[in-house]
């Protein structure tokens, strides 16, 4: 009896094993085999709308990118016959790239990331427009990002997301910060810099690192860093005088009405204030504080908008600051000498009395 | 009389119109200096926590403001019945800062230096309370001002550019500190640590005080009020 259990047993296993070893054993359709169709630089789809699918893949397609050693089939796993009766299902990304993977794949969480995020999320309710993996990464030359020619680099992140939102890269591509970055200055955000990259959620979901109570803290992490600023004379206080102003304080304690960098700045067209379509040019300014404030008129361009009372430079508002301290601590020293003057002169005169 | 009778006799100092006043500004400004200062110092997390306790930046500012209507509404009640009433008329009379007062306050400090044998002769405001009331008056009136400028800051800015409200802002948050500094030092001290009335002049509650207190503290005033044959 027992005999029969075992041989069950191993029968059981080598029916769970064999076709696997098989199907490794066979390695898989070869390149050869692909290209006998896909090698023709002629192979293409006319689809319904007009577009073309180009279909025209050589060995070479994947040289030089970081797969360069797999082929079709490791990705393209659902074709298994050739030619292949239906169009391949989209590469799943996740099929090698998981976290504890034996494919020798980079060990990391951004595909979990990713699910959580507004494209991932999009693609699970079914909007087929939602980018996978392949669409920001690209599909056959992904690159490690820190190489400047793959499309998920710091240079070209940006026309890579404008390929879908291109009426923010328009904008992006003028602002200052698309413009330092088309000049090659490595500090300015594209945009993952603000958005994140795998976690990028809607601007009105609180995990967003732009939702309304975040922005404040996402620009200080370049706007407030003197190694940073320093390069470009631009000032660094503006965040702290932010926080300390009404409207940064509300913010701090959760209002998402209230203003905040980007209110007043912009989003994505952020211009420098000498620049006549900037939000902040003075002559812009009624009409951007205008949008909370109704009715706002020149008044508003007048004086400094980032005060720090502490400093100098804010005039007579440091000075009446600093009268005010003063005042306060001469009151404070003079009353408490009062009171112990008037103590000791009240013994003296109990004494006498008695 | 002797000192034992006067203890007993009480004579009345706050009217009760004028206690009720007082409690009032006891209570108002104790919540606009709570709600006020946690603003002012947000970054504390005393301040923090009274914020969240009164329910958010947002609440805060209109339990800030209610207080301050109600405040404002005592204080033009106040200047009315300073100006008009029968009962206010004389006191604010008192309470005028004469020539007087200066010499009084000077007496006294060198009366505690020692230098001056007699103690100054307080009627029944002396400079003390002068300075304490006329501060009071000054400080509320430049602080609601502000808070006016502040709170209806659309307002304020048809007429005046930002840097007027941000020196409003500046006065309104230093003013409400100096006025604290001021009751705590000044106020709380003539009415509650001062060895006479330790642990506190009652009269803010009852109207009344002892008058064996004012023939000591306020010599002038309980000559008259014997004179007047009131006691």
């Amino acid at each position: 009896m027992r005999k029969f259990a075992l041989m069950a047993v191993l029968v059981f296993l080598g029916g769970a094993f064999l076709p696997g070893l098989a199907r490794d054993a066979s390695a898989s359709i070869s390149l050869e085999k692909c290209t006998l169709c896909h090698g023709k630089p002629e192979f293409r789809k006319l689809l319904v709308d007009g577009r073309i699918r180009d279909l025209y893949v050589t060995g070479d397609t994947l040289a030089g990118s970081v797969h360069e050693k797999k082929v079709c089939t490791d990705c393209h796993f659902d074709v298994s016959e050739i030619p292949h009766r239906e169009r391949p299902k989209r590469v799943a990304c996740t099929h090698c790239h998981f976290k504890g993977n034996r494919e020798g794949a980079p060990q990391s969480d951004n595909v979990l990331a990713y699910f959580d995020s507004v494209h991932g999320t999009a693609i699970a309710r079914g909007n087929t427009k939602a980018p996978l993996c392949q669409d920001c990464h690209g599909s056959h030359q992904i690159l490690k990002v820190k190489n400047p020619e793959s499309k998920v680099s710091r240079f070209k992140v940006a026309e890579t997301c404008g390929r879908c939102h291109m009426e923010i890269y328009a904008k992006y591509k003028t602002s200052i910060h698309g413009v330092a970055l088309s000049k090659g200055i490595a500090d300015a955000p594209s945009c993952t810099g603000c958005h994140g990259e795998h976690r990028i959620y809607a601007h009105t979901d609180p995990k967003s690192t732009v939702y309304s109570t975040h922005v404040s803290g996402q620009c200080s992490k370049c706007h407030s860093s003197v190694s940073i600023m320093s390069k470009f004379g631009i000032e660094t206080e503006q965040v702290a005088t932010y926080k300390e102003s009404f409207h940064g304080v509300a913010n701090q304690f959760g209002s998402r009405t209230v203003a905040n960098c980007s209110s007043c700045h912009g989003v994505h067209d952020i211009r420098p204030p000498d620049d006549p379509l900037s939000s902040v040019n003075p002559k812009n300014i009624p009409k951007t504080c205008g949008k909370c404030h109704p009715g706002a008129n020149p008044n508003f361009a007048v004086g400094k908008i980032h005060v720090d009372a502490k400093k100098k430079e804010s005039g007579i508002i440091y000075w009446t600051a600093t009268f005010f301290k003063w005042l306060t601590i001469g009151t404070m020293l003079a009353l408490v000498a009062h009171i112990f003057l008037d103590m000791y002169g009240r013994t003296r005169r109990l004494r006498g009395e008695r | 009389m002797s000192r034992g009778d006067l203890a007993a006799v009480k004579v009345t100092r706050m009217s009760l119109l004028f206690r009720i006043q007082h409690l009032l500004l006891t209570v108002l400004l104790t919540v606009l200096a709570v709600t006020g200062f946690a603003l002012m110092y947000h970054e504390n997390s005393l301040a923090q926590w009274i914020i969240r306790l009164e329910g958010g930046v947002h609440n805060r500012g209109i339990v800030h403001r209610i207080a301050a209507v109600l405040l404002m509404a005592n204080l033009v009640y106040h200047v009315f019945y300073m100006l008009f009433s029968r009962e206010g008329k004389p006191e604010l009379r008192q309470l005028f800062f004469t020539r007087r007062d200066f010499d009084d306050f000077l007496q006294s400090l060198r009366y505690n230096l020692g230098t001056a044998k007699e103690y100054p002769r307080f009627g029944k405001y002396g400079y003390k309370e002068k300075f304490q009331y006329w501060g009071a008056s000054v400080g509320i009136l430049l602080i609601g001002f502000t808070g006016f400028m502040l709170w209806a800051e659309e307002f304020s800015m048809v007429f005046f550019p930002k840097v007027v409200l941000d020196l409003a802002l500046i006065v309104h948050g230093y003013q409400g500190l100096l006025g604290f500094v001021l009751l705590y030092l000044w106020h709380i001290y003539n009415v509650h640590l001062h060895p006479s009335v330790f642990p506190m002049n009652p009269s803010w509650i009852t109207g009344k005080v002892s008058a064996e207190w004012l023939r000591r503290e306020h010599p002038l005033e309980y000559e008259k009020l014997e004179e007047e044959g009131l006691l």
